[in-house]
């Protein structure tokens, strides 16, 4: 036993360590060949091409059809021309088009001296050019260097990270509330799926379908979120139907509202995804207008910071806290449980009902399946960051950080290749640790 | 009063150490399991036959294949079809030299998305799919366009607008709508009779295999006066067993006299079986069912079902593995490919060498 600060800390933050260590594991168990991209890598192969081959070669520049391959072949370009090579072609595109370029220049007996192409190792027609003429048979492909780095820590697969996640979390965020009072939520899923389809059949059949206003898409979300919200009150007010225990468990309400908003959802679309919405619907699940993150996840991160400020600067958090930790106290003590209860299943639904919005926005249509298993995701997201299921405890960063671990752990194993019956493995088993982690606290104070 | 935030927070002494403890057995679970199955899915493939790189390039990593990694992502690999094609698929990229992460959306297309968006950031060479939403997969398919990967859809088409996909291998599903049409007409004889559909109206694949029963059953009616075949009723047996039974049962309250009863798939078939089974009209009533699952094949064998117009999921997955191979080499590729169905009957049933 060192110091109490040491071991203070280490429980407060530990499951931040958790996330560290994952993300560490899955760095190593993603190491991996990575080929330069872009204008460098051009430069690179430029410095191979001239000391393998003399001018003026010919040279033929292969590349995707991505922007940074765009970059890499305008830079060998540039700077091979500037050394007095010829660029015999530049081919952009399938490998068919590729295939058609080679036979044409060995038509017109142009066969190049070497071939420069962006991705490292070689793949596909360019590992075999012998079957297109013999005379490739000595034909150079040339590649840039590769290098190692984990492909879990490319800054594409982080931002993957934190978008796949944003909904989950944006959900826990309201979760974590409900949680923290001692209650259930268990209606969020079909909330996410009912919130889908209310915004999208909005948006076909009053907003103009695909030709619907940024207004009126707006307008018809704020509908959908502002329904589940109402949904989220009618449970509230449920919940506390009768002023003096024993109440109706929250367990049993929400699983009733999750069959409802469910089949509502059901109807509302009449079984099938409804897509009739403008492309640029699409804005708010992957649209990225600071940079390269995702506007989803500026949304999450906003939402984490008001719910932070509500629970920890505001009379109203400590209401939350105070309810969940006793609420015979509470009341006695002048707290308006039933008010504080009824808002907090009121915001946990309209952050189902946005958590909705952005999914039926990432995928650019709502459907009725979607949503299926959110609830259990989203209480694991709250229950691995540190939030008591019997209530009083728990903090919403917390729940960020579970978020985080469930996300990283899906997207690691799906990069190790690990196959789905696995990964639910891994995760309930997570998920158990994380709870016993939560008893041991309370056993050891 | 006493677990307001400021007191809640107060760990005992030794549950940081818990903490570590746990963290510990969480990796050991994550990895343990990764060792396991990593092995058995990404076992690594044939290197190239082609001509080595410069030599200033340095080799692939072995563990990643000779030729590189296809990645799929199938509807649910709770269905034995969908397993076959993944099975099938992996071993016939071995032999090409690629390996095939499987994953499965196992019905929710936000997953799968997801699984898609994680091929994208590993770079696969090729991306291939069973979409879950036929549409709302559209999006995450632009992704992968624009990152130059090429994308085939197996099984299930992807109906989004602006979406790319290389090739979509399937099965006819009308072909085999016309298969059991004729299995059914043989299966009624001379007197002909009434008969009821099964069908899943959310999926497209079983719409066709409807649209084609009916063609075949209005072409045999045309101009007939007796030995009519006549459909009396669609109702939705959503392919499942239990909505299949109780489809039935209401089929039969209605119509009391039905000789046939075409089911879109064999789960569903089975269901309108059991229905059949509990009201004693077993004998009676004819069953066509489709797709040719085990289960299908055995029920066939035990004359409970008549005939199944049968998929093939494995050269489904065959042909996949051969276009993307043709796509990477810069051979043309059609943009769909059909495999038909065949009609199997009891006395296939009994040679087939699957079944005992």
């Amino acid at each position: 036993m060192k110091t109490p600060a040491i071991s203070r800390t280490l429980s407060d933050y530990g499951m931040v360590l958790v996330l560290v260590i994952l993300c560490a594991a899955f760095s190593a168990a993603t190491w991996d060949e990575q080929s330069p991209r872009g204008a460098a890598a051009g430069e690179q192969v430029a410095g191979f091409v001239r000391a393998r081959v003399a001018p003026p070669g010919p040279i033929v520049i292969v590349a995707k059809r991505t922007p940074e391959d765009s970059d890499f072949a305008g830079s060998i370009a540039e700077s091979l021309r500037g050394a007095g090579y010829r660029i015999a072609a530049t081919v952009q595109g399938d490998p068919s088009e590729l295939r058609s370029a080679l036979s044409a220049l060995v038509e017109a007996d142009d066969v190049p001296a070497a071939i420069a192409c962006g991705e490292s190792p070689p793949r596909g027609l360019l590992s075999r050019l012998d079957s297109i003429s013999p005379r490739f048979a000595d034909v150079p492909v040339i590649a840039p260097r590769t290098y190692r780095w984990p492909n879990f820590l490319k800054s594409d697969n982080l931002l993957n990270i934190a978008n796949q996640i944003a909904v989950i979390a944006i959900i826990a965020a309201g979760m974590t509330l409900v949680i923290v009072t001692g209650g259930i939520d268990l209606s969020v899923g079909s909330l996410v799926a009912f919130s889908s389809v209310v915004a999208a059949v909005l948006i076909r059949d009053y907003g103009g379908a695909e030709n619907a206003s940024i207004a009126s898409m707006i307008g018809c979300c704020a509908a959908s979120i502002g329904a589940c919200a109402l949904v989220g009150m009618s449970t509230g007010v449920l919940v506390t139907l009768f002023r003096n225990p024993p109440r109706i468990p929250p367990f049993i309400v929400t699983l009733s509202v999750m069959l409802m908003a469910s089949g509502a959802a059901y109807m509302i679309a009449e079984g099938q995804s409804v897509n009739q919405v403008p492309p640029s619907f699409v804005w708010l699940g992957r649209g990225a207008d600071l940079g390269r993150v995702p506007n989803a996840v500026v949304l999450m991160i906003a939402i984490y910071a008001a719910v932070h400020v509500l629970m920890t600067r505001t009379s109203i958090g400590r209401y939350i806290y105070a309810v969940g930790g006793n609420a015979e106290a509470a009341r006695m003590s002048g707290v308006p449980v039933r008010n504080v209860l009824v808002l907090v299943y009121s915001v946990c639904g309209g952050l189902a009902g946005l958590g909705g919005v952005v999914l039926a926005s990432q995928l650019r249509s709502g459907a009725p399946t979607y949503g299926i298993m959110y609830e259990l995701y989203v209480i694991a997201a709250v229950v691995v960051g540190g939030t008591s299921l019997s209530g009083g405890e728990g903090r919403v960063l917390g729940t960020l950080v579970g978020a985080f671990i469930i996300a990283v752990i899906q997207n690691g194993m799906n990069l190790i290749g690990l196959e789905s019956y696995t990964q639910k493995i891994v995760l309930g088993g997570i998920i158990l640790l994380a709870v016993l982690l939560d008893m041991m606290k309370k056993r050891l104070r | 009063m006493s677990r307001f935030p400021t007191t809640s927070r107060r760990g005992g002494a030794a549950s940081g150490y818990w903490t570590i403890a746990i963290a510990a057995g969480m990796l050991v679970l994550a990895f343990s399991a990764g060792c396991e199955d990593g092995g058995a899915t990404r076992s690594s493939g044939v290197s190239s036959e082609g001509k080595p790189a410069a030599d200033s390039v340095p080799r692939g990593s072995p563990s990643e294949g000779g030729n590189g990694v296809i990645g799929l992502s199938v509807l649910t690999l709770t269905n034995p079809f969908f397993k076959v094609i993944a099975d099938t698929m992996t071993e016939e990229a071995k032999k090409e030299g690629y390996d095939v992460i499987v994953t499965s959306g196992e019905f929710d297309v936000a997953r799968q998305q997801n699984q898609v968006k994680d091929f994208i950031v590993k770079r696969v060479a090729a991306i291939v799919l069973c979409p879950c939403d036929s549409r709302a997969i559209g999006p995450v398919i632009q992704e992968a366009n624009a990152a130059d990967i090429p994308v085939f859809t197996a099984d299930i088409a992807c109906l989004a607008p602006n979406a790319k996909v290389v090739s979509h291998i399937a099965t006819d599903n009308l072909g085999g709508g016309k298969q059991a049409a004729k299995g059914m007409i043989e299966a009624l004889g001379e007197p002909g009779g009434k008969v009821v559909i099964l069908d899943f109206k959310q999926a497209e694949s079983c719409l066709l295999r409807v649209q084609g029963f009916k063609e075949v059953i209005e072409r045999h009616n045309a101009g007939r006066e007796t030995g009519r075949v006549e459909i009396v009723a669609e109702l939705p047996g959503d392919g499942q067993s239990d909505r299949g039974f109780k489809a039935t049962e209401d089929a039969m309250q209605a119509h009391p006299d039905i000789a046939g009863i075409f089911a879109i798939n064999d789960p569903c078939a089975l269901g309108a079986r059991a229905a059949l089974e509990k009201a004693g009209k077993a004998d009676g009533i004819k069953i066509i069912g489709f797709d040719g699952q085990p289960e299908g094949k055995q029920a066939i064998r035990d004359g409970k079902i008549h005939a199944d117009p049968i998929q093939f999921p494995d050269r489904i997955a065959v042909l996949t593995v051969r276009s993307i191979m043709r796509h990477a080499n810069g051979e043309p590729v059609e943009p769909e490919q059909l495999i038909p169905t065949e009609l199997y009957r009891k006395k296939d049933a009994e040679s087939d060498p699957a079944l005992r």
